[in-house]
């Protein structure tokens, strides 16, 4: 489904990615984790060409990501993302939120659009908020719409950056159950995260990373419970010891 | 407040003492006239009424230039072309730095012969605009800089291209935020027309010149004047406050 | 390998296309249709000329008229700052005295155009109040010395009354736009520096001046050096009461010499030459001291 081969990638001197070699199969579930800074960020941002890599050749459900703007589009439209800071549009309402990339990328009509977004944000459990603006939401909420507007264009490939790191503790589970709900369905789904939780119960694969390099590449059981490498040893101790 | 009213009381005494140690004549009768004039019982506007007509014109065809130049030079500064954004950074570095009145009469005596073009009245509107599209370009261009970053990456995410994502996401949260500074644009059309007075453009202020040089009534036309640019302006910066509220209403409701 | 930055797009050929045409028609027009032909060579005798009786080689009107320009300039921000920053403190006063004085002030200044504004300030300023301190008796009693040091700092002394009224005129404007800036930099310092002030004891005026002031500062000398440049612009408008300045001198050249593309083309250089290199020294003054900050 995804493939990066040799990815580079620089912000002016500082090199961001460093060789990327990454695989994500029809139906996998990736979770990415390790320091902040490590670039892990910035590998999934190039998935959907948020931003460009400079070497290296990204391969999203056959499609190149090269200069070509056709095809840069089509992989968006194959690509959901979810931010860290939701994103979601301040001066549209819950439901126009989710029913602007139907309508206007795919063509869908209002009435067909409408029908599809409240169904999906049924399956995030908040339907009743539909014609509320986001401001008035909270952040739990609002990254529960966010995802709801992201599979509103019924994507192939769901991307998570850090989708729960902004938002308070007690909001955490109900966004990691809207994930976990999504993840039984099937999707394929690559999620930058640090909730080990999460990690534990639907990844099938899991990365570390560090420095711009994939450090180390296991399935969750040998990753949490024998990881290889040391950096990934001093990693999961910072950040499980509490 | 009371005092305030005091130093403006002794504020209007102090010109008036001034004006009647000149021995000046005033002759406030005779401003009746400036504004209409009866002839066989028909009502014919007068130069300070036609004056007003005129700078109106020019302020209203001026914001449609001004906006129309403004987006543009906004759209090529943040554009990728590199041309495009050579050719913005020009303009705004000339317009900037030089004098509205330099400006004007290189309009006038230059470019508009150069052209082959001969109208005052739409040389001055367009130099005006060219003037204060300088400024537009960088309220508007403020105005999309400061949407967050997230929300061209949201509007990507969902598919939209880049026309889509200025149309439905950025421009909608951008224009509220332009709105203030361009009403002060607006405003800015209307005062910096009076320099076309210098160029036989027959607006508000070349009516008033002209009245002083027929009548030698410096203080009445002045006085009238004056008031009546703080009325259109004062009103405009009261319109425009009003509509920025039905904006903010409508968001949050 | 990728490279997406720094290439043509078609944007790029449509602006070069259309730059070419323009050019290409303003120079059909100048030469088969105007038949103009462009003669620069009188401009320098503009700017300098051969002095008779001494021969030096002595200013002509457009460096006079710059002079005047940059005098009224500098004497103009000098007595603006002065009014503005009087007029801005008055706008952040509690009391509501000083803040209706100042706005109304700045309100009245800026809703009306400066044109007319400076014909009735020009015409009651020249006719009232200069009289009234006797500066032509001042300046005719002065020794040689006197009048010369008169002469660098405010230009010809017969002109003196014809220059402190652009002056007085221009900062009488100028000055309702520096009271914003100030006021703007007042307020812009945030509530807690003022309940900091008050915390570790200091009045209102210590707290003002010690704690407010000297951040405020740092936040208004950009905008006012940005003030300055405009006033060298907005200067240009006291040649329509007849104060000989730059622009004043190019419309006399202009009309006289009926050489109106060369000098107002070359005019308007000067100013750009003026205005655009202040504004890069006053950007990269501004660069060293936010670096020196940090």
């Amino acid at each position: 489904m995804i493939e990066m081969r040799g990815v580079n990638k620089w912000f002016d001197d500082f090199h961001v990615l460093r060789d990327i070699d990454l695989r994500v199969a029809q139906g996998e579930r990736v979770v990415i984790c390790g320091p902040s800074g490590s670039g892990k960020s910035t590998l999934i941002r190039c998935i959907n060409a948020l931003e460009e890599h400079d070497e290296g050749e990204i391969v999203v459900d056959g499609i190149t990501l090269d200069d070509d703007s056709r095809h840069l589009s089509a992989i968006r439209q194959e690509v959901g993302m979810v931010f860290q800071q939701f994103n979601l549009f301040p001066h549209l309402t819950v439901l126009e939120n989710c029913t602007l990339g139907p309508m206007k990328a795919r063509g869908l009509g209002r009435s067909d659009a409408r029908a599809l977004a409240m169904e999906l944000l049924e399956r995030v459990r908040i339907p009743e908020q539909a014609d509320k603006y986001p401001a008035q939401l909270s952040g739990g909420q609002q990254q529960r719409v966010a995802i709801a507007r992201s599979l509103c264009m019924r994507p192939r490939v769901m991307l998570f950056d850090e989708p729960t790191s902004a938002l308070d503790p007690e909001m955490i589970k109900e966004v990691l159950d809207v994930m976990v709900d999504l993840a039984g369905s099937d999707m394929t789904m690559v999620c930058v995260t640090h909730e080990m939780g999460f990690a534990r119960t639907v990844a099938d694969m899991m990365y570390f990373m560090d420095d711009g390099q994939i450090v180390e590449r296991a399935p969750p059981q040998q990753f949490f419970e024998a990881p290889a490498s040391e950096r990934t040893r001093t990693f999961l101790g910072q950040i499980l010891s509490h | 407040m009371a005092q305030f009213l005091v130093l403006m009381g002794g504020f209007v005494w102090l010109v008036w003492r001034g004006v009647a140690e000149m021995d000046y004549r005033w002759q406030w009768y005779r401003v009746p006239r400036f504004f209409y004039k009866e002839v066989d019982g028909e009502l014919i506007a007068g130069p300070l009424v036609d004056g007003l007509w005129v700078t109106l014109e020019i302020a209203a065809w001026g914001l449609v230039f001004t906006l129309l130049i403004g987006l543009v030079v906004a759209l090529l500064r943040l554009s990728d072309s590199i041309a495009g954004k050579a050719l913005a950074t020009v303009y705004l570095e000339v317009v900037r730095n030089t004098p509205l009145l330099v400006q004007v009469s290189i309009f006038y005596f230059v470019l508009q012969p150069l052209l082959g073009f001969n109208n005052p009245l739409w040389a001055g509107i367009v130099c005006l605009s060219v003037f204060e599209g300088a400024f537009a370009s960088e309220v508007i261009r403020a105005g999309i800089t400061s949407v967050a970053r997230g929300q061209w990456e949201a509007s990507a995410s969902v598919g939209l291209t880049r026309l889509q994502a200025y149309r439905y996401v950025i421009l909608p949260q951008a224009v509220p935020l332009m709105l203030p500074p361009m009403a002060g644009i607006l405003i800015n059309l209307i005062k910096h027309s009076a320099i076309l007075s210098f160029v036989a453009v027959f607006e508000l202020t070349t009516e008033a010149r002209n009245l002083v040089g027929d009548t030698f009534m410096s203080f009445e036309v002045w006085f009238v004047v004056g008031p009546m640019y703080l009325v259109l302006t004062i009103t405009l910066s009261g319109v425009v406050a009003w509509l920025e509220r039905r904006v903010h209403r409508g968001r949050s409701a | 390998m990728r490279s997406r930055r720094k290439r043509l797009t078609p944007l790029d050929f449509v602006i070069f296309a259309a730059v070419i045409a323009v050019v290409a028609y303003v120079g059909y027009r100048v030469e088969s249709v105007l038949v103009y032909s462009w003669d620069w060579s009188a401009i320098p005798g503009y700017l300098f000329r051969h002095d008779a009786d001494t021969g030096a080689i002595v200013p002509n009107l457009l460096v006079l008229g710059l002079l005047t320009t940059l005098r009224i300039a500098f004497w103009g921000m000098l007595l603006a700052s002065a009014i503005g920053i009087v007029l801005g403190v008055a706008r952040t006063s509690r009391r509501l005295f000083p803040r209706l004085v100042g706005w109304a002030y700045v309100g009245f200044i800026r809703n009306i155009p400066p044109v007319p504004f400076l014909f009735l300030f020009y015409f009651f300023i020249s006719s009232q109040i200069l009289p009234v301190i006797e500066i032509e008796a001042f300046v005719g009693g002065l020794s040689d010395g006197g009048t010369q040091v008169l002469e660098l700092l405010f230009g010809p002394a017969d002109l003196i009354v014809n220059f402190l009224s652009g002056v007085i005129s221009l900062s009488m404007m100028m000055a309702a736009y520096i009271a914003e800036i100030v006021r703007a930099g007042i307020q812009s310092i945030a509530r807690g520096q003022y309940e900091a002030g008050y915390s570790v004891g200091l009045s209102r005026l210590q707290t003002l001046r010690y704690v407010v002031l000297p951040q405020a500062v740092q936040r208004v000398i950009p905008p006012l050096a940005g003030q300055f440049i405009t006033l060298i612009k907005d200067s240009s408008l006291v040649a329509l009461i007849s104060i000989q300045e730059l622009s004043f001198m190019a419309m006399e050249i202009a009309i006289s010499e009926q050489r109106f593309f060369e000098v107002w083309i070359f005019t308007g250089f000067m100013y750009f030459l003026v205005c655009y290199s202040l504004a890069s020294v006053f950007n990269r003054l501004e660069k060293r001291a936010a670096a020196a900050r940090r």
